[in-house]
This record gives C-alpha cells, structure tokens and sequence, in this order.
C-alpha cells in the first residue's frame, strides 16, 4: 500500500512537469493547427539555458524560468512568423510538420555541438533534500518542480479565460476571419500564441533540469510526451493539459514500478492507440469546438 | 438621391478579385452617402461576399479602389479598416461559439476607436438586442440563428463603425425574424447610420434602400433608385421570381 502511495505521488509529480511541457503544444496545435515538431527542443533549450545561467551565474534554476521563458518567447515569435510562416503560405498547413521536423534535426545537432552529448544534470543546494512523511518520502525538487508548474498552468489559463490577449487567442482559434473584423492583428496573435508556447516549453525545461537528467536527444521524447498528453487530455486546453500530463505521469510511474521500466514507452503508446479509438478528442475535448 | 459627385462616404470603383485565376468580381462600382441605406443584391455566386471582403480588407483586390471618406483604404488590412469606421458583418454570422455573448462583444469593442467606450456602446447593443442582454452569460454556440445573427451584427456595433456592411443579414431566419431584422436595420440608419446591405432577399432590401446595385457575374450591371428597381421588369424576373 505504501509503494502504491509512494509510486502514485511519484507519478502525479512527474505529471505536473508533463502538462506544463506539453501546455504550449496544445496551445500552438489548437490555435493555429501546427503540429509542431520543434517543440521539444523549446524544453530542450530552456534546460540547457538554465543550466548555463546556474554554472555560470549561480542562478536558481527556479528563477532562470523566467530569463529563459522570455529569450525563447521571443525566439519562438520571430521563428513562427518568418519559417513556419513562410512555409505554410506557399505550402500548406502540412508544410509546418516537416519544416518544425527539419528545424528540430538541426537544432538537436547544434545543441550536441555545442554542449557535447553528455548527460547534464541541474543541482541547486536542495537537489538532495526530501521530505518525509510517514514511511513517505518526496523529493524536495518533485515538490518544487510541480508547484512551479501548477503556478505556471494556472496563470496562463487565468490569462486565456480572463484577459483581451486570451479572448482574442480564443476568438482567433475558432473564427480567423471573424476575428480579423473585430479588428484582432491574426498574424500578430499567431505568432504571440506560438511564443507563449515556446515560454512555457521554456519554463518546463528549467524544472526538469532540476528533476531528470538531459541531453540533446531527449527532445524527442518530450516533443512526443507533448503530443501523447494532448491525445489523453484534450486540445488547446491548459486544463486539458493538466489531465493528460497527470495521466501519463501515473502510467509511467506505475508501469515503471509494476510491471518494469523498460515497458514505460509501450505502456504509453498502448494508452494512446486505445484513447485515439475510444475518445480522439481527448477527456476534456477540444477547447476551441469542431473548428478545424 | 445619391450624388455621384466624390462627396460619398464609401466610394468603391473597379474591384476585381480571382480565385487562383477563376474570376469572381470584375468590376465591383457603387457608392455609399453619409446616412444612406444601399443595397447590392444578386444571385448566388454574382460574387456580393467576394466584393464586401474586399471592401472590408479581408480580401486584397487585384485591382480598383475603396475610398472611405476620402481616404484611399484599398488593400488595408481587415483589422486596421474597422478601426477607421468600417465594420462587415460577415455571411453565416461566424460568432465565437466557445465565447460568452459578453465576450463575443467586448472583444470587437475593443478596437482602438471604441475602447474608451466600451460600457456605453455595451449598453446601447443591450438596449437594441435585450435578447443578448438575457443571455450574455451563455457561449455563443447556444444561441438561435436569430440571436446569432443579432449577436453578429452587435458584434459590429461594438467598434462603432461609421459605415455598417451587411452580408446576408436574413439568411436562414424565419419570416418573422426577417422582418425584426429589417427593422433594426431601419431604426440603426435613422439613428444616422450608414449601411451597406448584401441580399438575397430582394423584396426587403430594395424596399427599404435609397440606392441599389445588381451584381452579375462579378460586374455591377443594373444600378438605380431601390423602389424604382423593385417595379423594373428585368429585377422582377430575376430576383423575384415575378414576370
């Protein structure tokens, strides 16, 4: 029973980084119908800025969220509106898979260049502490790590639901043309929503950094945690997000405790292929309606 | 009545527009006064939508000219011209349906030329529309087609436009909902609106217009006084279905 309780809290902290590295994907998806390919490089490369900031500078991963977050949001604006861009208007919407795939080959390759293809591993003075409780015991950067996302998840729904800026990605998602009559710059608000994706991939790399050890190839895992959280939890959502990452947090902890660590990825893409048959919208559907 | 003199508040001449190489409008012509009611009416296909999007900004036309109270427009983008006092209410509505009818408002009265008033302009669309007041909680996707349509058409009211284009205002609405929609539109021009009208419903639009335009084919072919077009054999038959 404890194992079980021990594993569950494992899982559900893991989660939380999963929905918050996938938030963005569902975002950009959602919004502008891009599969983004690149995106696990944006988590990528916020660890590796954070790590960068703490080696170098001293600086707490936990606050480097937000230098990172902001030097790829502005990365991510500038490459939406000129590659993304460029290829989906003298292609088509499905130009962006394969370019967003090109784009993550290269940048993977740069980052093996220029940071070798160690494993890199962040570790600010309570990388080592944990919490007991009971026979329980949670890491202090799990904890950490998830407060931080949940911190992260809120405020941008809080964002979406209540300021102009969400209304007008809400009303963008759902009626491009209407929303240019209301006078909403679409252009302008699709590479705006494609940056805060790119932030808040950002901003989840700086906590994993504390939490799992890195390296350049793993951004294919997390461009495909992405995609899997959106399947299981709903698109375009943060709270879709949420769902699926808390979802497949517990898949993974329990398949890793249960049934063997190697079985972890299988355990994952049978729960996708079964989710794709059953609901293809995921739990929580898709936020911006059967407009796509 | 309308003087053809460059005075118009909306002057537009020789739109044309292509979807890859097939030809939709080849001269869009017509003028707007300063508090007038014009209609553009045509059958399906004579390209009304292609011309009021261009007109709107949310299509480039290929060639001719949009002047809005003197100030060349064309080519503007759609988001710039409703904040100079332009404002297309689209065909089929196209509400936000995941939005609440008060954001599906607010939303469009925040453009820059209404933001400062967007509690007063609130006010007045509730006034006109009290249905949306009741339900501004709801999405959008739950309204009726009448309430969409009315929500559409607040929707543009919210940025204050000083020319009101509507595109198929009656489309799929009941008879009676038709006519509360014509009204409206009439009450909106005596308030000192200027409106463009896009119909099918030829019978009310010309009855109610001071100037009206046939499109044909992308090409305005027939233009004159709205009830002098109403009783013009070649518009009966076509439009009306009367000989």
């Amino acid at each position: 029973m404890m194992l079980f309780l021990q594993t569950t809290i494992n899982g559900l902290a893991l989660g939380g980084i999963y929905a918050l590295a996938a938030v963005g994907f569902s975002l950009v998806f959602g919004v502008l119908g891009i599969v983004n390919l690149t995106h696990g490089i944006f988590v990528i490369a916020g660890a590796y800025g954070a790590l960068i900031l703490f080696t170098q500078f001293g600086i707490d991963p936990l606050i480097a969220i937000v230098p990172v977050a902001a030097v790829m949001f502005v990365v991510g604006y500038l490459y939406q509106r000129t590659i993304i861009h460029w290829a989906i208007s003298r292609a088509s919407l499905v130009a962006s898979l394969v370019v967003t795939f090109g784009v993550a080959m290269m940048a993977r390759n740069a980052l093996q260049l220029a940071f070798g293809p160690d494993i890199h591993t962040i570790t600010p003075s309570y990388s080592f502490s944990s919490l007991t409780l009971g026979d329980l015991r949670i890491d202090v950067v799990r904890v950490v790590g998830l407060a931080a996302s949940l911190f992260l998840l809120i405020a941008l729904a809080v964002i979406l639901n209540k300021t102009h800026f969400g209304r007008a990605i809400r009303a963008t998602a759902q009626q491009p043309l209407a929303a240019s009559l209301c006078g909403l710059n679409v252009r302008n608000l699709h590479g705006l929503t494609f940056a805060s994706g790119a932030a808040m991939a950002a901003a989840s790399g700086a906590i994993i950094g504390i939490v799992q050890p890195f390296a350049a190839a793993s951004e294919v895992a997390w461009t495909l945690n992405a995609f899997i959280v959106v399947v299981l939890g709903g698109i375009g959502s943060p709270a879709g997000a949420l769902v699926g990452g808390l979802l497949l947090g517990l898949i993974n902890a329990y398949t890793a405790q249960f049934i063997g660590p190697a079985l972890t990825q299988a355990a994952m893409f049978l729960v996708l292929v079964l989710m794709l048959l059953v609901r293809p919208n995921g739990l929580l559907g898709n936020a911006f309606g059967e407009t796509r | 009545m309308p003087s053809t003199s460059g005075s118009a508040l909306l002057q537009v001449s020789g739109l044309k527009y292509d979807y890859s190489g097939v030809s939709a409008v080849n001269d869009c012509t017509l003028e707007l006064p300063q508090g007038g009611i014009v209609a553009l009416i045509g059958g399906n296909g004579a390209g009304k939508s292609t011309s009021v999007k261009m007109i709107a900004g949310a299509l480039k036309p290929r060639a001719g000219k949009v002047i809005l109270d003197g100030r060349d427009i064309t080519g503007l983008p759609a988001h710039e011209v409703v904040d100079l006092g332009l404002a297309l209410v689209p065909e089929g509505r196209l509400v936000f349906q995941h939005l609440s009818v008060h954001e599906n408002l607010i939303l469009a009265g925040h453009v820059r030329r209404a933001r400062a008033k967007v509690d007063e302009n609130l006010e007045r669309v509730f006034a006109l529309f009290p249905r949306l007041q009741e339900r501004q909680a709801q999405n959008a996707g739950s309204l009726s087609g009448g309430e969409q349509q009315m929500l559409a058409i607040g929707r543009g009211l919210m940025t204050m436009p000083r020319v009101l284009i509507l595109d198929e205002p009656s489309l799929g609405l009941s008879p009676i909902l038709v006519s509360q929609i014509f009204s409206m539109i009439g009450k909106l021009n005596e308030e000192g609106m200027s409106v463009l009208l896009v119909e099918q419903n030829v019978h009310h639009s010309l009855s109610m217009a001071g100037h009206a335009y046939v499109l044909e084919k992308g090409r305005v072919v027939q233009s004159g006084e709205g009830k002098a077009l109403l009783h013009d054999p070649q518009v009966k038959e076509a439009y009306l279905g009367l000989v």
